[in-house]
C-alpha cells in the first residue's frame, strides 16, 4: 500500500525497484506538473506533453538513484519541469516527434477543470464598480499588463493590483453565493 | 493516515488567492514564482485552488471577448483586439452630434468614442438615455484619465444584434459633490437594425 507514503518514502522505494511505488509517484505528479505546464506553456496539449516528458526522466533518475535526497524529490521535479520547458520553446518540432514517439500512454487522468456559469459570472462582472471592470475586462483579454492598465487609468501598477485583487474577491463572492 | 507531500492533507501554509491569480498572470517576482512552484509541486490542495483560479480567468478571458459587456476600455485594447482579429465597430461622437449606427453579424464589438474635455473633471459619469431622455443605465465614476481627448465605452454587441432601430442618448456628465452636475457632452446614436428578423428585444 503505497498511498498514505510521503513523496521521499515513495522516491526511496523505486530506488529498490517497487513499481507499484512508480505508479503512485506518477499519479501524484502528474496533475501537479500538468498545472506547471498550463502556466508555462499556455495549451493543455503541450501540458500533456511536459507531463510524459517530466515523468519519464524523473523514473529515470529515480530507478537509477541519481536523487541522492528523496526529501528533494519536487525540486527535481521542479528543475526538470524548468528545462524542460525551456527545450520545448526552443523547438516546436521536437515536441511533436515527444507526442509522436510516447503518445499519451504516461499521462494518467487528470483532475476535472472546474466549471463556471458563464452568464452568472456575465452577471457579476456587470455587477462590478466601473472601474474594477475595466481593470477585469482589460486584464483579462489578453492578459494586458499592470503598466499598460495603470497608464489607462492614470494610476499605479500596485493600485491597479489592489483594484483587481478586490474585484476578483467581489466576483468569487458573488459566483459562490448563486451557485 | 497522511503523510507530508502525499498531497492528500489540507494545506498548513495555503498560498493567498491573489498570489495564485498573479502566479496564471506570470505578473509575480521571479524569488515568489519559485516558491510557489515549488509550493504547488507538493501541495495538491493549492494545486486545486489554482485550478479553481485559471478557472475563473478563462471564464473572464471567453467574457472579455464575447464584446457583451458595458464598459469602458482603452485604445490598447482596440488594437490588441484588431490585432487578434476580431472585428471592431466603432463609432466616434464629438459632443452634440447624431450619429447614424447599425451593427451586422460579423461584428465582434461596439464601441463608442465621445470626445469631451474632461480636464477639469474629478468624477464621470455616462448615462444612457432613450429618445424621450429617460435615463436608462448610468455607468457612475467611469475610469477617465483628465488628459484624454475621448471616453471608450464599449456596448453590448449582443444586444445592438439583438435590437430594434431605436435611438440611445448618451450624457457624459462631470460630478462634483458641492457643485453638481455639469454636462460634458450630448452624443445621439441613431441604431438602424439591418440584421434580418424580428428586433424583438427593446435595449
Amino acid at each position: 500500500m503505497t498511498v498514505g507514503l510521503s513523496d521521499a518514502d515513495l522516491a526511496l522505494r523505486i530506488g529498490h525497484g517497487d513499481r507499484e511505488a512508480e505508479a503512485e509517484v506518477c499519479r501524484r505528479m502528474a496533475p501537479r506538473i500538468h498545472l506547471y505546464g498550463l502556466r508555462h506553456l499556455r495549451s493543455a496539449p503541450a501540458a500533456d506533453d511536459l507531463v510524459q516528458q517530466v515523468l519519464l526522466a524523473m523514473l529515470e533518475a529515480l530507478r537509477s538513484g541519481r536523487v541522492r535526497d528523496p526529501n528533494k524529490l519536487a525540486h527535481f521535479v521542479l528543475g526538470t519541469c524548468r528545462m524542460t520547458v525551456a527545450g520545448l520553446r526552443r523547438s516546436a518540432r521536437r515536441q511533436e516527434r515527444l507526442l509522436a514517439e510516447f503518445g499519451s500512454a504516461l499521462v494518467p487522468d487528470q483532475p476535472t477543470a472546474p466549471r463556471l456559469d458563464d452568464a452568472q459570472l456575465a452577471r457579476c462582472v456587470q455587477a462590478l464598480s466601473e472601474r474594477e471592470r475595466s481593470v477585469v475586462v482589460l486584464t483579462f483579454y489578453d492578459e494586458q499588463t499592470a503598466a499598460e492598465t495603470a497608464a489607462f487609468l492614470d494610476t499605479s501598477e500596485s493600485n491597479v493590483r489592489v483594484i483587481r485583487h478586490r474585484a476578483l474577491r467581489q466576483l468569487r463572492i458573488c459566483m459562490e453565493a448563486t451557485s | 493516515m497522511t503523510a507530508a507531500g502525499s498531497g492528500h492533507a489540507g494545506c498548513s501554509s495555503p498560498i493567498d488567492e491573489a498570489a495564485l491569480m498573479d502566479y496564471w498572470l506570470a505578473i509575480l517576482p521571479s524569488a515568489d514564482e519559485e516558491a510557489v512552484e515549488e509550493h504547488l509541486l507538493t501541495c495538491d490542495d493549492c494545486g486545486d485552488r489554482l485550478r479553481d483560479a485559471i478557472a475563473l480567468a478563462e471564464g473572464l478571458k471567453k467574457l472579455a471577448r464575447s464584446g457583451s459587456l458595458h464598459v469602458v476600455v482603452s485604445d490598447e485594447y482596440l488594437k490588441q483586439a484588431a490585432r487578434t482579429g476580431q472585428r471592431v465597430r466603432e463609432y466616434a461622437a464629438p459632443p452634440g452630434t447624431s450619429v447614424q449606427c447599425t451593427v451586422t453579424l460579423d461584428d465582434d464589438l461596439l464601441v463608442a468614442r465621445l470626445a469631451a474635455d474632461l480636464s477639469e473633471a474629478a468624477r464621470v459619469d455616462l448615462s444612457w438615455c432613450d429618445a424621450q431622455g429617460v435615463e436608462l443605465l448610468r455607468m457612475t465614476d467611469i475610469p477617465v484619465r483628465n488628459d484624454a481627448p475621448t471616453v471608450l465605452c464599449q456596448q453590448s454587441i449582443t444586444m445592438a444584434k439583438a435590437s430594434p432601430s431605436n435611438t440611445l442618448i448618451a450624457r457624459l456628465v462631470a460630478v462634483d459633490p458641492e457643485k453638481g452636475e455639469r454636462l460634458l457632452g450630448e452624443y445621439a446614436f441613431h441604431h438602424t437594425r439591418t440584421i434580418p428578423g424580428p428586433g424583438a428585444l427593446d435595449v
